[in-house]
This record gives C-alpha cells, sequence and structure tokens, in this order.
C-alpha cells in the first residue's frame, strides 16, 4: 500500500508540473491584455501603463516569466493579483470557505440523494417510480447549470419570493442579527444555489448507481446469498449496496476537486463569492498569476482525489488489496 | 414692512424649515446598491475602475466641484467643496485657495494646505502613475502659505487651469497616506482602508460581496441625509436586476431596455433618466490591417465611408435596439456635454444615394449575387463587437442587415472583451463597434480622435485631419469662449465630414430605484456627485432604514 501511496504521489507531482506549465502557456498566449482597460481609456498615458506592466513583471520575456513564476511557486509565493488588488494567497484564502460551504453542502445532499435514487429505481426496476425517477434525472442531467440556476431564482426569489436571490448573507441587516438569526440567514442564502447543484449533481449520480447496482445484482455471490435464505433487506443492503458503491466511490473522488474549485455557473449566478467566481473574474481580467493559482490548486485536488478515490477502493474491495502490484 | 421682505422672510423660513428637515430629523436611511464589478482600489489615485472611482469620490474631496453646467472653462459654475474660496493672481498665473477651517479628515486630524500640496505632488510623482499626471502638466508648483492656504502656480495662462487645479485632483492625507512609500500605493493593504474627508466615511470592504461607506456626522458642511451606503457586487446583470426586483437592493444605475418595461409592473420602483457622456459608432479602420502603412481597401476611401453612412437607417436602428434610452449620435460628443452641438448635420438615410454613390465610385454588383465589387475586391468586411455590450452587439446585427441592403457584405465578429480590447490595438481589424466616454472638458477628444493618438493612444481607426487637431488646438487655447466655441464647431464639422464612423447612438441612462429614495438632479459625468442630498422620508422607511450608525456586532 504504502508503495503504491508513493508512486501516486510522484506521479502526481509530474501531472501537477505539467498542468501548471500548460496553464501558464495557455494564460500567456490567450488573446487580451492584461492591462486591457487602460490600454482602452484614453486618458490613462502609455508611460504609465508601461510602468504598470514593468510594475507586475509583464514587460518581461515569456521564459523569464515562467522562472520567476516557477520560483516563486516553489517558495509558497503565489503573486500578486492585479484584479483583486491584493496578494493571490488572500484572495484565494478569502474565497475558499464560502465555496467549501457550498460545495460540501451540495455533494453530501447529492451523493445521498443520487445514492438514494438509484438503488429505488434499480429495486424497482421497470416500476413508475423507476420512470418517474428516469424521467427527472433525465431532464437535470441534460439541463444547463446556468439556465437552471436563472430558473430557481425566477421561480423562488422572484415569483415566490421565499429565498433571497444571491449573495451569502442579507446586506447590512445579517450584521444585527442574534447567532441563531444570522444562521438561518446564512441557511437562507445556501438553499438555491445548493439546491440547483444538488440536483444536477445527484442526476449524474443516480444514473451512475442505478446501472452498478442492476449489474451487481445478477452476480453469482448475490444469487447464493439468496439461496442460503438471506433476507432481501440484508441482500440488498449487506451484498448488492456496498459493491454497487465502487462506480461512486470513483465518482466521490472526482468530484474533490469541485469542492474547492466550485461551481463556476452557479457561483456567477448566485454572486456566490467563492472560488468558481473568482477564476471567472481572473480570466476575464487576464490577471495571471490568479488564473494559475487557481488550475494549480485544481490539478493538486484533482490528482489527490484520484488518489484517494484508488485508497477508497482498495477499502470497500479487499480484492483490489489482494491484487496490488508489488516490487518485491 | 413691506409685502415683499414679508414673503422673502416667509420663504427663508420655508426653505430653512426644510434644510432642518433633511439634515437633522430626517437623517437616516440605508442604500443598497447593486453593482457589476467591484472596485480595483478605493484610493482616488490609484482607481480606475468606475466602482472605486465612484467609491472614492464620496470618500475623498476636491477643492471644487463643477456646477450641473459643468463649465470647464474659468472658475464660472464651480461650487466651493474643500475650498472655501480662492483668488486668482492679478496676471492668472496663480491661484490661492483658502480652505474650510473646519475641514477634519475622518481621523479627525485638520485638512490643511500641505495636504493640497502633498497630494498635487503625488498626482505628479511618475513613481506613482497616476493617469491625471498629464493633465497637471502646466501646473509649475503648489506651495502653502499658511496652514489653511495653498496656492497653485501654472506656468501658462489657459482656460481650464481652473479645472485641472480644482477638480482632477482629489486631496489625499499627507499625514495618513505619507507613511506608505509611494511605490506600494496599489499594493499596501492600508489603502484598502481609506481616511477621506467627504461626507462619507470608509466602512469596510469584503472583497467579492461589499463595499460600505458610513455618513459622516461631523462633516464641516452638514452630514449628508442617509446614514449608510452599500455597494453589493452582483456579477451578472441579471441577479444585479433581480435584486432590485425583489427588494434586496435599492439602486441599479443603469437599466437596460427591458428592465424599463418590467419596473412599470413594480409601483414600488421608479425611474430616474440622466444624461449620458458616451456615444457609440461603428468604427472605419482607415488603414490597412495587413499593412498598416497603406490605407484600408475599402474604407481609405472616404467616399465609401460616407456611402455606408448614408446606408444606415440610424433612427429605426436606434430605436430597434435601445428604445427610448437612446438618441441618434450627432457626432463625437454627447448633447449632454456643455458643447455638444445637436445642430451639427451628420448623413441622413438615403440608401438610394448610398447606392449611387457607391456606383459612381466604380464599386457595382456586377455578377449579381447582391455584393458589390471593384478590381476583383468585394465589398465586403469584418465587423467586430464585444460580447461584454448587448447594445453594441444588437446594432451590429442590425448594421450587418442594413448595410446588405447596399450591397455589403458584413461578417460579424463578435468576441470577448479583452480579445476585442488586442484587436483594437493591434489595429488588424476592418470595422469595430466602438463606445467612448468623454471627459467632461471637450478639449480631450483629442486623445480619441487626434493624430499624436494614433501611435500611443487610442485613436485604433487612425483617422487623421490636421485641420481637426488645428481646430481644437484654437479651441482649447482659446480664452474666448465665444470663439472657442466657433473652433470646436469647425472641429466637429471636419471629423463628421470625413466620417472616420457611422455616428449611432447616445444612450440615455436610466436608473432604477426604490421609489423611497429621492433621489437628488444626477451629473452626465458621475451621477453620484450629489448623493450627499438624497433622502428616505421617515413615514417611507424600511426596516433596514432604521438601523442608525451603531456598529454592527462582530
Amino acid at each position: 500500500m504504502r508503495a503504491l501511496v508513493a508512486r501516486r504521489l510522484l506521479q502526481a507531482a509530474v501531472i501537477v508540473a505539467i498542468a501548471a506549465t500548460t496553464a501558464f502557456l495557455l494564460v500567456q498566449l490567450a488573446p487580451g491584455d492584461p492591462l486591457g482597460d487602460l490600454i482602452e481609456n484614453p486618458r490613462v498615458p502609455p508611460e504609465v501603463r508601461e510602468r504598470l506592466r514593468a510594475r507586475w513583471g509583464l514587460d518581461r520575456p515569456m521564459h523569464e516569466q515562467y522562472a520567476l513564476y516557477l520560483r516563486n511557486l516553489a517558495r509558497g509565493d503565489l503573486g500578486w493579483s492585479f484584479s483583486q488588488g491584493r496578494p493571490v494567497g488572500e484572495a484565494i484564502a478569502a474565497a475558499l470557505p464560502n465555496t467549501l460551504l457550498l460545495m460540501s453542502v451540495a455533494l453530501i445532499g447529492a451523493f445521498v440523494l443520487g445514492v438514494a435514487a438509484g438503488v429505488i429505481r434499480a429495486g424497482r426496476r421497470g416500476s413508475v417510480a423507476d420512470r418517474a425517477l428516469g424521467a427527472g434525472t433525465l431532464v437535470f442531467y441534460s439541463m444547463p447549470d446556468f439556465w437552471l440556476a436563472i430558473m430557481a431564482m425566477l421561480v423562488f426569489a422572484y415569483w415566490i419570493p421565499v429565498f433571497p436571490t444571491s449573495g451569502m448573507t442579507t446586506a447590512v441587516v445579517y450584521d444585527y442579527l442574534s447567532p441563531l438569526g444570522k444562521v438561518i440567514d446564512r441557511l437562507r442564502h445556501l438553499v438555491l444555489p445548493a439546491t440547483t447543484l444538488v440536483l444536477l449533481l445527484a442526476a449524474i449520480i443516480a444514473r451512475y448507481q442505478r446501472a452498478a447496482f442492476l449489474d451487481v445484482a445478477t452476480q453469482d455471490f448475490v444469487r447464493t446469498a439468496r439461496a442460503k435464505g438471506l433476507p432481501e433487506r440484508a441482500v440488498l443492503w449487506r451484498h448488492v449496496l456496498r459493491n454497487a458503491l465502487l462506480p461512486v466511490i470513483t465518482l466521490l473522488g472526482l468530484a474533490l476537486p469541485m469542492l474547492v474549485g466550485g461551481a463556476v455557473f452557479i457561483e456567477q449566478v448566485f454572486a456566490w463569492p467563492g472560488i468558481g467566481r473568482l477564476a471567472v473574474a481572473a480570466i476575464a481580467a487576464r490577471d495571471h498569476s490568479l488564473v494559475m493559482a487557481i488550475v494549480v490548486m485544481g490539478s493538486v485536488l484533482v490528482t489527490l482525489g484520484s488518489l484517494l478515490a484508488d485508497l477508497l477502493y482498495a477499502v470497500a474491495d479487499p480484492r483490489l488489496r489482494l491484487h496490488a502490484p508489488t516490487h518485491a | 414692512m413691506h409685502l415683499r421682505s414679508l414673503l422673502v422672510l416667509a420663504l427663508s423660513a420655508i426653505v430653512a424649515c426644510r434644510a432642518t428637515d433633511r439634515s437633522d430629523a430626517d437623517a437616516g436611511g440605508t442604500l443598497i446598491m447593486t453593482v457589476a464589478a467591484e472596485p480595483d482600489a478605493l484610493l482616488p489615485i490609484t482607481t480606475t475602475s468606475v466602482a472605486g472611482n465612484q467609491v472614492a469620490d464620496i470618500i475623498f474631496e476636491r477643492l471644487a466641484e463643477p456646477g450641473d453646467s459643468m463649465n470647464t472653462r474659468g472658475d464660472g459654475g464651480f461650487e466651493p467643496e474643500l475650498a472655501e474660496s480662492w483668488t486668482w493672481a492679478p496676471d492668472s498665473l496663480s491661484i490661492a485657495f483658502k480652505l474650510h477651517p473646519k475641514a477634519r479628515w475622518h481621523d479627525g486630524q485638520p485638512v490643511t494646505a500641505r495636504d493640497v500640496a502633498f497630494s498635487f505632488d503625488i498626482h505628479k510623482d511618475p513613481e506613482v502613475g497616476s493617469s491625471v499626471a498629464p493633465l497637471l502638466a502646466r501646473i509649475d508648483s503648489v506651495t502653502v502659505r499658511d496652514s489653511l492656504t495653498a496656492v497653485v502656480w501654472y506656468r501658462q495662462r489657459y482656460p481650464e487651469q481652473f479645472l485641472d487645479a480644482a477638480f482632477q485632483v482629489r486631496i489625499h492625507p499627507e499625514h495618513w497616506l505619507g507613511k506608505v512609500k509611494r511605490s506600494e500605493y496599489t499594493t499596501s493593504p492600508v489603502v484598502r482602508s481609506p481616511v477621506g474627508s467627504g461626507r462619507f466615511k470608509f466602512a469596510r470592504w469584503e472583497p467579492g460581496t461589499l463595499v460600505e461607506v458610513v455618513a459622516n456626522t461631523d462633516h464641516y458642511r452638514r452630514r449628508p441625509h442617509l446614514d449608510r451606503i452599500l455597494w453589493t457586487i452582483a456579477p451578472d446583470f441579471n441577479t444585479s436586476a433581480a435584486r432590485l426586483f425583489s427588494g434586496e437592493a435599492d439602486y441599479l444605475e443603469y437599466l437596460r431596455p427591458e428592465n424599463v418595461e418590467e419596473i412599470k409592473k413594480h409601483p414600488e420602483l421608479a425611474i430616474t433618466r440622466y444624461g449620458s457622456l458616451d456615444y457609440g459608432f461603428m468604427w472605419f479602420n482607415l488603414r490597412d490591417p495587413r499593412n498598416n502603412a497603406r490605407p484600408h481597401p475599402i474604407f481609405g476611401d472616404v467616399g465609401v465611408r460616407r456611402a455606408l453612412s448614408m446606408a444606415v437607417d440610424r433612427e429605426k436602428a436606434v430605436k430597434n435596439v435601445l428604445g427610448d434610452l437612446g438618441f441618434v449620435s450627432v457626432g463625437p460628443l454627447p448633447r449632454a456635454h456643455l458643447y455638444g452641438d445637436t445642430t451639427l448635420k451628420t448623413p441622413g438615410y438615403d440608401l438610394e444615394g448610398a447606392k449611387r454613390l457607391l456606383d459612381s465610385l466604380g464599386w457595382r454588383d456586377a455578377n449579381g449575387d447582391g455584393i458589390r465589387e471593384k478590381g476583383g475586391r468585394q465589398l465586403r468586411f469584418s465587423l467586430a463587437a464585444p460580447t461584454s455590450s448587448q447594445t453594441r452587439i444588437r446594432l451590429s446585427v442590425v448594421l450587418q442587415s442594413m448595410l446588405r441592403e447596399a450591397g455589403a457584405r458584413v461578417e460579424l465578429d463578435h468576441m470577448e472583451i479583452r480579445a476585442f480590447q488586442e484587436l483594437l490595438v493591434r489595429k488588424r481589424w476592418d470595422a469595430a463597434m466602438q463606445a467612448w466616454r468623454t471627459d467632461p472638458t471637450p478639449s480631450s477628444i483629442i486623445q480619441t480622435w487626434g493624430i499624436p493618438s494614433i501611435k500611443d493612444g487610442v485613436n485604433f481607426g487612425s483617422y487623421e485631419n490636421p485641420t481637426f487637431d488645428a481646430a481644437i488646438d484654437s479651441a482649447t487655447s482659446s480664452m474666448d469662449a465665444r470663439r472657442a466655441q466657433e473652433h470646436y464647431r469647425r472641429a466637429y464639422e471636419t471629423i463628421i465630414g470625413d466620417a472616420p464612423a457611422i455616428w449611432l447612438y447616445e444612450p440615455v441612462n436610466a436608473a432604477g430605484h426604490h421609489s423611497r429614495i429621492k433621489v437628488a438632479p444626477m451629473r452626465p459625468d458621475a451621477w453620484w456627485t450629489r448623493i450627499h442630498d438624497w433622502h428616505i422620508p421617515r413615514n417611507e422607511r424600511i426596516p433596514r432604514d432604521n438601523i442608525g450608525l451603531r456598529a454592527a456586532t462582530p
């Protein structure tokens, strides 16, 4: 197991290095100037623009910028975000808790709902419930996230104003609420973005879960369990569901980057001040340092998530532990 | 006592009561604005964003503000702000500004003449890199006569010398900002909590969420009526509009035409229209995108440019896209401007005339495919537009259709704003949908259409006509206002005749706001200048208006 982890960590380091370099090149080669607004501003003289360019190191050749970026990255210095007017680390640190809150609620909700829907569909295959849930998950599966977000806002914040349209708290009023009032206010703001994400993600998970459940339910060991006279509930929960969770564990591992990467469109539409929105603003502003920091953070989490999924696989399925390659 | 005197007394009493009502008894209320982008900085000297300028203008002050006339010549119409009064030297080469003796910074320190001298010094310092620096080139120095008198010395006399001293520079506190290295004005954490002297003082900035200012109840003139103002940030325009319609926000500075209709269904909301110093146009690149040394193969000919201008029914296009939130443009100076001139003659819609003119220039549709040709080249060009502007995107589609009628094929090239900006700068485009926001000073037109701006400035279409530049130069240097106006008119007639663009629209700004917010007249260049006069009558207040000035619990 240790060798597996060590090997995967080494692979992860290479992947992160490749991702960081690719991000740097893509950002450099993308059309648009970080100082585009100033270039278009007739009042800003060329010498002011050039001074700013020099201040942010944008006037240096690409290879020098790359070397500087790597050197700073190695020292843990993520650079200065000129679009945010503060250090990149500070901008990410401010947005990260907001995204973690939204995404953890959304992922927990989505996995609970998705697994439950998948099990119900598989357990009652061909029933009205299966067909209804199938149609429902297909609708959400094929729906663009930004459209669902706008519809949710339109219906539940505008036509039937039961939830706030956007943001994390009610401006001004929040500061004067009691501690319980503050919790309730935050929860009210969380409902629409989190529910939108739950519905979109649960639709994917439910389809995976149903297929896996049906696949496992026809296996020999399940037939054996039934032949032994185990109650149906025990067969389903103890034998089928545990094995059918393996593909969902993969999804969970791959969903880890989402936990910190956020949901770009959802955060944008609901004005949720998280990492996804920060990334959109950084890309729009061609804020190279911030874009690269977010990409590097994402690639680190993708590799870690993938590693975590492998480890969870080994925990869930003893055969993988037995068949793990050794260097003995 | 004469009846007239009695009337004057009675009127004075009424005015005094109303003023008292507003300044004391009527004080209070919360204004929540919804904006698309957050400020880049809150220090006036470093901010370049719209939101940053709004907040900075409210926290900091100038020596004097142009009045509603927006006069920029001499000091006529200027209203005292930090300066209580000013005195011109007999030779007009210096102006002594006497500061208001009760003016205080938000930390309680007095505002002094040293702060004025310091502010001019940092604005002119290349290390700081202020965009205002070039405008102060004709100011020689600023000296301190006594603690409340600062004297601005000029290298020469010119019509806008008062504007440059009183308006272009916002006064910064030396005792606070002097501690920060000038090269660190954009990066120091200190400047994220600015100390100003304005009617509102900085309260907090939560990045990505909001900026808050609260009333400066100790202001030397009088406190503002509102207790607090918040800029809440919603990057998506539809979210901003939803915040207004749902009552979560009170104010949205620019409505779209479709919002105007929607607001009519909300009796609790109101619309306030105000002028704009913006104008939009379809820009012709006069140089060949493949080789800038050569004229553009189509637009190098002024006849073609005029013909295409005549082929566009601008009334219809503007009505289609902006409804009643736009006027047809009269050229590169909007009507809300002091020198805006609606009597200038721009090419009218004449499709048949346009066709005849193109025929006469040799552009004919010989093969009957609907597109004109000349010397083997089709009358075909790309039209770039940024996706950030719904107005320009929609207008580009309308223009494509209208120009097709005249036998021109327009290929639309809609792109993200940064890519659009880069395209303009590199001059690799045929035509582009552009909009400029003009400066209150009419001389600034040279920065957008003058020959010096072709190389290093924003004259990306490479329009050049020495007659135009000379007329602007004469207008700028003429001390006689009437002569200056004549020169400006000659300059505008010249550029309109040269047709470097199809002058399309001037937006009419429409702000959507809760009807309990009673707004003051809005200036076209900065609607927020009189925000300290906005108020909310007591009987119309909602719970958040009654929070008062007490601090929030942590």
